[in-house]
């Protein structure tokens, strides 16, 4: 199994972070945590 | 956001990157709705509302922003906004619509305050801006926060003063009152607009050094100091390129290269976030306003010996029908003729000057450099001499 990331907050810099490190590496296991409805908003 | 309430954005799907679908489809797990209780560093665990448990190899914290609220009684009733999330403008956005608004007071006179006079006011509802100072956008110098001043006047934005806000009650003739130190007001909706701060509740309870704006401390590899945690986006700091110090300049663009850098630093890569100049922007009715680098004072804080000169100049030829003044400030050390920052007001054009200005700071160009920049030049589009050309030489001068 991959190493398991966790991100807390799915706005613009974590959806960067989450698409991002899965290119770089897909055996990544990441789980994005958004607290709102909707995530990737731009302001 | 700002452009979807006033509906130059129609839907509002257009305002989401990527959905939790399309992230699914890559293999990301995404959990809608799901607020974080506690981090657990030691154990390397993250426990969600509702009890469930993540173990982590490695963490990231991009918990953004929340607004300020002045705390005043009533603040919480129905019909007074702040805008933060999606969820903020479709509610503003229907209640806009369905009240209907005939009236909408925006208290603060920042970025924000600016943009949503402009959309709400194109809905072509009477629109008022409460501010606690004496002009709006206080970054800006008050030349050009006169400028600002009359564009919202031009388009008839009431703009009130030496506000202190006291309270929030229910109205007669429209839906809300608010009180303040110079009476009552009533409006159909009220705004409040005056500041944010970093969301950085989880990562002060795990014990992680917060900086001086209160946001989280991370390096150029975007990593705070406990092994396997990262911070992007509005939560964490930048470096600035200019004053060498760590800030927090919460904007979605800093945000998205944070993120790629952490993102790319976790998948084994290795990337480095070089930092900011601090260029804003923002766009009210026909005025661009920009700005980068330091302001004079910011730039004495941080031991430079500033001197400016603050020009009208033309955005396109002086011959040329259409021409509007632009408004050029530059900000130099004395001592190195370097440039330190910026600031344009304008038509058209203002942007694109300040964006050749923040290219100059990131690569330390002086005055004499700036005042010879071999820049595009057509009479309908640019002037021969720019007005970075002409501010640059009047300053050197100066020195």
């Amino acid at each position: 199994m991959g190493k398991q990331v966790v991100i807390v907050g799915a706005g613009a810099g974590g959806a960067s972070v989450a698409a991002e490190a899965k290119r770089q590496d897909p055996s990544l296991e990441i789980v994005m945590v958004e607290e709102r409805s909707q995530v990737s908003v731009a302001a | 956001m700002p452009y979807y309430i006033g509906d130059v954005i129609k839907d509002e799907k257009r305002l989401i990157a990527r959905t939790p679908e399309k992230f699914r489809e890559t293999g990301i797990d995404v959990r809608i709705d799901t607020r974080v209780e506690e981090i657990d560093p030691k154990a390397r665990r993250v426990h969600l509302a509702g009890g469930e448990t993540l173990p982590y190899d490695i963490l990231v914290l991009g918990t953004g922003t929340k607004p300020i609220l002045p705390g005043i009684p009533g603040e919480e009733r129905e019909g007074v906004f702040t805008l933060k999330k999606l969820s903020d403008a479709l509610r503003i956005k229907a209640w806009l619509k369905n009240v209907p608004c005939r009236k909408v007071i925006i208290v603060g006179a920042g970025f924000i305050g600016m943009e949503m006079s402009d959309v709400i006011r194109g809905l072509g509802i009477e629109t008022q801006v409460f501010h606690r100072g004496t002009l709006p956008v206080n970054r800006w110098d008050p030349e050009f926060s006169k400028t600002v001043l009359a564009e919202l006047e031009r388009h008839q934005v009431g703009f009130v003063t030496g506000v202190e806000v006291r309270a929030v009650e229910e109205g007669k003739q429209y839906r809300l009152r608010l009180v303040t130190n110079r009476g009552e007001d009533e409006a159909d909706m009220i705004l409040i607009a005056v500041g944010i701060r970093p969301e950085t509740e989880l990562a002060r309870r795990m014990g992680l050094p917060l900086g001086k704006n209160g946001a989280i401390r991370v390096n150029f590899s975007q990593r705070t100091p406990e092994e396997g945690v990262y911070a992007v986006g509005d939560c964490a700091e930048s470096f600035h390129r200019v004053s060498r110090d760590w800030v927090n300049i919460p904007l979605g663009d800093i945000a998205n290269k944070q993120g790629r850098v952490a993102g790319r630093n976790i998948g084994g890569g290795s990337a480095v976030f070089p930092g900011i100049v601090g260029s804003q922007c923002f766009k009210v009715f026909d005025l661009e306003v920009a700005a980068t680098g330091l302001t004079e004072r910011e730039a004495a804080d941080s031991g430079f010996r500033p001197v400016s000169t603050l020009i009208w100049g033309n955005s396109i030829a002086g011959s040329m029908p259409g021409n509007k003044k632009l408004g050029l400030k530059l900000v130099a050390d004395r001592a190195t003729g370097k440039l330190l920052g910026a600031q344009a007001v304008g038509g058209a054009g203002a942007v694109s000057r300040i964006n050749t200005l923040a290219c100059a700071l990131w690569s330390e160009l002086t005055l004499d450099d700036l005042g010879w920049l071999d820049l595009a030049y057509s009479p309908p589009v640019a002037s021969a001499w720019d007005p970075i050309h002409v501010a640059a030489q009047q300053l050197r001068r100066q020195i």
